[in-house]
């Protein structure tokens, strides 16, 4: 646990000081900050404008970090030999990848609710009151980009920083849509297409069911009961992809 | 030029029962016997023998130079060793208790850029599961060791080659290892470098600690080895003690000798 938490610190010192996760925060404040000129033009509709287009930008960055930062950081040790420094030292395959998990999930989790923080403020002011729901939307878009992570993880351990990078891209479009490819299958009759729907209803991780997006800006509401149970089907499914890393991490050889 | 090696020049590679049985006696921090590796290579799979029946013996307290031309196996014998790779077949035996007592230090190390050399020598301890106060200690002997003192609090991407050299030496001898493994440690430095890092090697020697290192430049290890051993294409062609080396030699020169035994 100690060589956990020693990676973990030193993945977070590494992750937070680099210049690029610098220049996407800036890019993403400034595209929140651009939602106030949106809402100027939306009559009556300033506060619910600011909360949507701040909560897809603080998404799309937050996605960035996720699937760029998550694809290098297995990878770029591979690749530039510092993994012949960690396991020439008492170091097992599955504490370096927990521990480089965990490390970043820190980074994600100051970076995610940095950029909630601005937005909530920024809400507060132009709704003239507290948006505590804004708060719940950021933890909830921080779980899915912890799943997008875990799943860009286990893909850098079988192919290269830029192909896992898509292919995380993809889970998280994927997982947006699972729910709809579900419901369409069932407008149809084929049982192909059916089993199909099923299929990738299971493989891919379900992000929509926790996406509070719609009930922030007051379009619908979700059940606390149904937040929690599907939170804590994206835990177990980060958990299992982590592991799958470490099973095939662990037969590598370098 | 191709020179023959001389029944008396293999000697050290095999010798009489009474050597042997002297041999026993000595303690060994490594011993490798009949070490092979086959990788697949390339889109068909091809398979290529790296390590050809690899025989090795390392004795506590050696200056041991694995010598030998590019591609000759030196490196991934010290990644089997350290278990970076996995045998194909044959034996590695350590002296020492695991990869708690072992140093490493790679060919042409990356660290991270963005952790000051410090830090990044308190992420290694951590990896070993020192305390707080004894961490500290270590750091601060070891950076006083590599003559990095004034730049502990400098991030490693500011550091010059030289000084990445010598943080990833600092890194190798963090849990005060019997055992040092350095692979191509002098590679890259200009001779100020190269004098330094022959000057750790030499106390360490001192200290007792055994150390194997690979290297191309053979006036280094003429000058810090007590025993080497001479690879080519997987296998070791002649393994003894620096002086036997030299007196095979004609003018006493190690270049030669080493000319000798892989062929020009």
């Amino acid at each position: 646990m100690r060589r956990v938490a020693a990676v973990a610190v030193n993945t977070f010192r590494e992750t937070i000081r680099d210049r690029i996760l610098g220049v996407i925060i800036l890019f993403a404040l400034a595209m929140i900050v651009a939602s106030l000129w949106l809402a100027s033009i939306s009559l009556g509709q300033e506060g619910r404008m600011i909360k949507d287009f701040g909560l897809v930008a603080i998404s799309l960055f937050g996605l960035i970090v996720a699937a760029f930062v998550a694809a290098s950081l297995v990878r770029k040790e591979v690749d530039k030999r510092t993994v012949f420094i960690i396991f020439s030292k008492p170091v097992s395959r599955s504490e370096f990848i927990w521990g480089k998990f965990l490390g970043l999930a820190a980074t994600m989790f100051v970076v995610l609710m940095g950029m909630t923080a601005f937005l909530f403020a920024l809400a507060w002011i132009v709704a003239h009151g507290p948006q505590g729901s804004l708060l719940v939307a950021g933890l909830l878009i921080y779980l899915q980009l912890l799943v997008v992570m875990a799943m860009t993880m286990l893909f850098s351990t079988l192919t290269s920083a830029i192909l896992a990078s898509v292919w995380g891209i993809c889970v998280y479009a994927a997982g947006q849509l699972s729910h709809n490819v579900l419901s369409l299958s069932r407008l149809g009759h084929s049982g192909v297409t059916h089993v199909m729907s099923r299929v990738v209803f299971y493989v891919v991780p379900n992000l929509s069911a926790i996406d509070v997006r719609g009930a922030v800006v007051g379009e619908g509401a979700m059940s606390h009961t149904s937040i929690l149970a599907w939170s804590g089907y994206l835990v177990a499914y980060l958990v299992v992809a982590l592991f799958a890393a470490t099973w095939i991490f662990a037969r590598k050889e370098f | 030029m191709r020179a023959a090696v001389t029944d008396e020049q293999m000697s050290s590679e095999h010798p009489s029962p009474a050597a042997t049985d002297l041999r026993d006696t000595i303690a060994r921090a490594l011993e490798v016997r009949d070490l092979r590796k086959t990788v697949a290579v390339g889109f068909r799979r091809r398979k290529v023998e790296i390590l050809r029946g690899v025989d090795l013996e390392v004795r506590e307290g050696d200056v041991f130079g694995l010598l030998g031309p590019n591609g000759a196996g030196k490196t991934t014998t010290l990644k089997v060793v350290l278990g970076l790779m996995r045998p194909t077949s044959g034996s590695v035996t350590l002296g020492v208790d695991g990869l708690g007592e072992l140093g490493y230090l790679p060919e042409n190390p990356y660290f991270y850029d963005y952790l000051t050399g410090a830090e990044f020598l308190q992420f290694c301890a951590r990896l070993f599961s020192l305390d707080g106060e004894e961490r500290g200690r270590r750091v601060a002997a070891i950076l006083a060791e590599v003559g990095l003192e004034r730049a502990a609090g400098v991030q490693l991407r500011k550091y010059s080659k030289g000084m990445l050299q010598r943080i990833g030496i600092a890194q190798a001898l963090i849990n005060e290892p019997r055992f040092v493994l350095l692979d191509e440690p002098m590679t890259g430095l200009d001779p100020i470098g190269r004098v330094e890092v022959k000057e750790i090697i030499q106390r360490l020697h001192e200290r007792g600690t055994t150390v194997l290192f690979n290297s191309h430049i053979l006036a280094d290890v003429a000058a810090v080895c007590t025993r080497i051993a001479i690879m080519r294409e997987g296998r070791v062609l002649w393994q003894g003690t620096v002086d036997d080396a030299l007196a095979s030699s004609p003018g006493a020169d190690l270049e030669r000798f080493f000319m000798q035994v892989v062929g020009s």
